[in-house]
């Protein structure tokens, strides 16, 4: 098995891609934009905390059932695409991005609520971030 | 020609190894940020167009395909005022290697309905 020991890995036409060949052999997908750039694990509920992260600078607990996640590198662009999820027991709670204008280049916006619309407060909140760096 | 470089492992100096399997199945495949209200693509990977099926249902279409059709795919639906669920389109033609299927819809209601914001992620092989 070959190992290739690096620090950083810099395409040499375009410093920030780099072409990985598919699984298929027959088509190529990009590193940098295929690789999420920022994710989250943390506890909604009492004192929100931060369980595991990459890319994170800080959350911020907005109220019940809504929270804030900023990153610690920006995107180059608010239409970067964060996938969230949100969990905890008993009733069912369903993640939604806060209300138009919270997703931005250095933050998204996670609401949590229970089918009706009441505001509740996750257990589990997780988001995964794509697009590009700035 | 750009050069190529084979290997099965990256190691870095502090941070620890990766296999290279984890870069080439670990990467998604395709996301998209997508506005089913307008319509309008905001930004993605490997997406060549949209449709907006139906009201609550879109799909997305691949530039490069999946080398099969169970792939994962995950996403969140939003929209000012309400909470909105998201999920496969099974009425449509779901998953295929070239395209997926999905529709959004109110939590409280079960209508469908546009969102404003889709964020959307795939990950599996690609063909």
């Amino acid at each position: 098995m070959s190992t290739i020991l690096v620090n950083t890995l810099t395409g040499t036409t375009t410093a920030g891609s780099i072409a990985v060949t598919g699984e298929g052999n027959s088509t190529t997908t990009n590193l940098q934009q295929g690789l999420c750039k920022a994710w989250i694990n943390m506890d909604g509920s009492g004192t929100v905390s931060v369980r595991d992260s990459l890319n994170n600078s800080s959350i911020t607990d907005n109220g019940t059932g809504n929270y804030t996640v900023r990153h610690t590198n920006n995107f180059s662009s608010a239409n970067n695409s964060p996938v969230i999820g949100t969990g905890s027991t008993g009733a069912r709670i369903y993640p939604d991005l806060a209300d138009s204008g919270t997703v931005g280049t250095s933050v998204y916006g996670i609401i949590a609520g229970n089918a009706s619309g009441t505001l509740t407060d996750a257990r589990i909140c997780t988001g995964h971030a794509a697009g590009d760096l700035a | 020609m750009a050069g190529k470089i084979v290997a099965d492992q990256l190691e870095h100096s502090t941070a620890g190894s990766l296999d290279t399997q984890f870069v080439v199945n670990g990467s998604a495949k395709v996301w998209a940020n997508y506005n089913d209200s307008t319509p309008a693509l905001l930004e993605s990977l490997n997406v060549s167009s949209t449709t907006d099926v139906a009201t609550g249902r879109f799909r997305l279409t691949f530039t490069n395909a999946m080398d099969n059709a169970n792939y994962s795919s995950a996403g969140n639906a939003n929209i000012s005022g309400h909470y909105l669920a998201t999920g496969v389109d099974s009425n449509g033609n779901a998953q295929t290697t070239s395209a997926v299927d999905k529709w959004t819809t109110r939590t409280d209601t079960g209508a469908l309905a546009d969102s404003t914001q889709i964020g959307a992620t795939i990950h599996g092989d690609l063909a």
